[in-house]
């Protein structure tokens, strides 16, 4: 029970008694709060630290970010070892139990679907990123029409050839485009056959994936436990065909179902 | 079936900022603060988190702090 300064943080809910096993860090005060035949895992943390005033201090802070970020997926996947969990927002914070269990009493019939469609799946992400130089050489050496093209440009004037450059990059250009669309599009496509449900998220720019190459496809996929193999291999193979041609395939989990537990029609799920 | 479901070390800061910070339930309700939207942006060598709008109060009554 929160106490004075302090607030409930809820972590995931689940719809039987979890076993709570204390995570590193987490000052071994997490605790379950039971309604209605569900569960909410929950921690009380300091008004000072998650509160109005101090979150938005803190969430500039990247090494608290980190830290706390690296808490909360710690403790749903602690949880979600043998049950199927609804994770929650990053600081997803309550003033009371109380006010908690007045919640899940609004939104029990709700989290009970969601909770027995998530029952024996898992969520899988799959990125994609792009060397784009590398695509290129790839395929460019063997296009006629880019050779061609080539050709032309050294029998002209400074001036046609300046147009026909041009051209030519329109072309390589396009070229790259459908190329990644190909292999975005496959990858998802393929993999999905095999998943419960699919989805495709926002791609993160290179300053944030502080990569050289670019992101290409951001997924997730919600995989029965008894396909996982299936799609573990299916995704081997599509890295055998892929990545020596420049693409990058990226692909972990079991994850907590962040992507899947959209509640009908409300804010929340971005896009 | 379970040989598989190890995670991968290998996993990285951004695959879980990605799904915590953007991803997971978010519920409206009286008497709860939540981290609203976080755009992931960059400053410097390092990614920061925007401070800007960090903490929507989401309808019902206001938020009021057991201080």
């Amino acid at each position: 029970m929160a106490e004075n300064g302090q607030l409930v943080y809820l972590y995931c809910v689940v719809d039987s008694e979890p076993t709570i096993k204390q995570v590193e860090d987490s000052e071994n005060n997490l605790y379950s709060i039971c309604h209605n035949g569900l569960y909410a895992v929950v921690r009380e943390v300091e008004q000072q630290e998650f509160g109005e005033e101090g979150l938005k201090k803190n969430m500039a802070d990247f090494e608290w970010v980190k830290t706390k970020a690296g808490l909360h997926e710690r403790i749903i996947e602690q949880v979600m070892s043998n049950i199927s969990v609804i994770p929650f927002k990053f600081s997803t914070l309550f003033n009371t139990d109380e006010s908690l269990k007045a919640m899940l009493e609004q939104y029990g019939q709700e989290f009970k679907a969601i909770l027995r469609r998530l029952a024996h799946k898992q969520e899988w992400g799959l990125k994609i990123y792009c060397n784009l130089e590398k695509l290129k050489g790839s395929f460019l050496s063997n296009q006629e029409k880019i050779l061609e093209i080539e050709d032309e440009i050294k029998s002209s004037s400074v001036g046609k050839g300046y147009f026909l450059k041009k051209k030519k990059d329109q072309l390589i250009e396009r070229m790259l485009n459908d190329k990644i669309n190909e292999c975005s599009q496959e990858n998802f496509e393929l993999l999905k056959e095999l998943s419960f449900e699919a989805r495709i998220n926002r791609l993160l720019p290179k300053e944030v994936t502080e990569r050289e190459d670019d992101m290409v496809l951001n997924s997730a996929f919600l995989v029965d436990r008894d396909e996982v193999d299936d799609f573990q291999n299916m995704v081997d193979t599509l890295k055998v065909h892929y990545e020596s041609k420049g693409f990058f395939i990226d692909c972990t989990g079991p994850w907590p179902p962040y992507n899947f537990c959209g509640l009908s029609n409300r804010k929340g799920q971005n896009e | 079936m379970n040989s598989v479901v190890v995670k991968s070390k290998e996993v990285t800061l951004l695959e879980i900022l990605d799904r915590v910070l953007d991803k997971g339930v978010v519920i409206s309700g009286d008497m709860v603060i939540s981290v609203a939207d976080v755009d992931l942006i960059y400053l410097g060598l390092k990614v920061l988190l925007s401070s800007v709008e960090t903490i929507e109060k989401l309808r019902g009554s206001p938020f009021v702090g057991p201080m």
